[in-house]
């Protein structure tokens, strides 16, 4: 169990000490049990520090948004920031530091190792608790417990866990300046058990499947948005950078590139999330964000699990285990498969 | 195309400009006889071939993709070959994930010299192709 006190105390000392000019936290909420992501720049803040199972969010997010807006540096004095992160979360935070977003002093992890269980899943929990609306939530041991109006529930973690969390590789964040929790052994699901059952799938019903769920995409590029590793400052769907001056003709304007079309269209839909696929390749932490913040549920974790399982297999590259190792792309090794090659 | 005409396959080929594009250039003057669908496009290298090359083609139309550089060791920018043959597996990979034909995306290693197995190598993809029929999956024109 994590001692939330000393969380709070730690976040409180290296801000007091200055070794970082702020810390990147989840607090309590407005939306209902839910925690949020707070940035906190006074010792004082820490006490409204949380640690509980709806910390869901991916904070390393906020560390990429941070290095965007150079003015958001004035308030803490171009120090370090902290980051409070789970393993998923430091695997992101190390794949950041691989591609040199910033530097390794740059950053003060504070590890919160999700121990033998992981964060709540709200649309399974709407499934074990139909009706109840949890005023909070918390870890004790094995269990998720909710503090509803009609006293404690008790629901065992395995049911109300997010499925990332269930085939979680590492819940114990490998790096860290200072983490708390233990890192204990893990007994569930094997990685990729979704993929390989749909791997068996025919083709047809592959090509079924994926039609269905990207002629629901509507393009509002929460996956994206919530993605940490998702930085371009301008994308692909965009097509931003055309200087449109009073020189500039319709002509000009008509013809810029335009890879693929912001609006949604199936044929669009299904490039734009085959793009962003392919651009997670080797660098996708399975933090299951994009899948948790999409409004129509298109399971996006199965597309990039399909690319990490391919990194692992094909290449025995593992996305965010070290931050010495060179990018997937950036790299080969003399016997990669070519037997598809003519 | 009207309804009377067989359908032919359209191939967007992706050649190298050291290799595969020499290659293409030499069936033709050796007057080898193949088909033409292949729309070639001259790449600097096959290592610079961006999987949006490849979606895109298949988007506006294309039934087929080829990408087509240096044999292994044989790359004028000493490794290109080598990060092209990762980065399209991945391609190859997805595609066939998401239930797309797996015929429709080929990759092959074209020297300057080898005008005929060029020739052989559209010959064949062509002859995939057939049987497939129009590409309607990725293609924004057909929806």
């Amino acid at each position: 169990m994590i001692d939330l006190n000393a969380l709070r105390t730690q976040a409180a000392d290296i801000l007091e000490t200055g070794e970082v000019g702020a810390v990147i936290g989840w607090r309590r909420g407005s939306r209902g049990m839910a925690a949020e992501p707070v940035a906190i720049v006074a010792p004082e803040e820490a006490a409204s520090l949380v640690w509980d199972p709806t910390c869901f969010h991916n904070l390393a997010l906020y560390l990429v948004e941070e290095r965007k807006k150079p003015a958001q540096r004035q308030v803490h004095g171009g120090k370090p920031i902290a980051i409070v992160a789970k393993g998923c979360d430091a695997r992101a935070v190390t794949v950041l530091l691989q591609e040199n977003h910033f530097g390794r002093d740059d950053v003060y992890v504070i590890g919160v190792s999700c121990e033998g269980t992981g964060v709540l899943d709200e649309r399974k929990l709407a499934q074990v608790l139909p009706g109840v609306e949890p005023d909070g939530a918390a870890f004790d041991g094995d269990n998720f417990v909710f503090a509803t109006s009609e006293g404690e529930r008790r629901v065992p973690a395995r049911e109300a866990m997010m499925d990332r969390c269930l085939e979680c590789r590492n819940a114990h964040p490998k790096l860290n300046n200072v983490v708390f929790g233990e890192e204990t052994p893990r007994d569930f699901d094997a990685p990729f058990a979704a993929l390989k059952r749909f791997e068996q799938r025919p083709a047809a019903e592959r090509w079924q499947f994926w039609q269905r769920q990207f002629e629901r995409c509507i393009r509002c590029f929460a996956c994206r948005s919530v993605c940490p590793m998702c930085y371009c400052d301008e994308c692909v769907v965009d097509s931003i950078n055309l200087v449109v001056t009073p020189e500039t003709t319709a002509a000009e304007k008509a013809d810029r590139v335009r890879w693929i079309e912001r609006s949604a269209s199936r044929a669009d839909n299904i490039g734009y999330h085959m793009t962003r696929a392919l651009h997670l390749a080797g660098r996708c932490v399975d933090c299951g964000e994009c899948e948790r913040v999409c409004p129509v549920n298109i399971p996006l974790r199965l597309l990039n699990n399909k690319m990490e399982r391919e990194a692992r297999e094909a290449f025995g590259y593992e996305p965010g285990a070290s931050i010495d190792l060179p990018a997937l792309v950036a790299s080969f090794r003399d016997d990669d498969p070519g037997q598809f090659i003519r | 195309m009207s309804e009377q005409t067989p359908y032919e396959p359209r191939i967007v080929a992706f050649l190298c400009k050291w290799c595969s594009s020499a290659g293409s250039d030499l069936a033709g003057v050796s007057r080898i006889q193949y088909p033409a669908n292949a729309t070639p496009i001259t790449v600097a290298c096959s290592g610079g071939v961006s999987p949006q090359y490849i979606l895109s083609a298949l988007r506006k139309g294309a039934d087929g993709v080829l990408v087509s550089g240096c044999h292994i060791g044989d790359c004028h920018y000493m490794e290109g070959n080598m990060h092209a043959r990762r980065k399209l597996y991945l391609v190859k990979e997805l595609l066939e994930f998401a239930g797309v034909e797996p015929e429709r995306f080929r990759m092959s290693w074209v020297s300057a010299a080898e005008g005929a197995k060029f020739a052989q190598v559209v010959r064949d993809f062509v002859e995939d192709l057939r049987p497939l029929g129009p590409q309607d999956k990725l293609n924004a024109e057909r929806p």
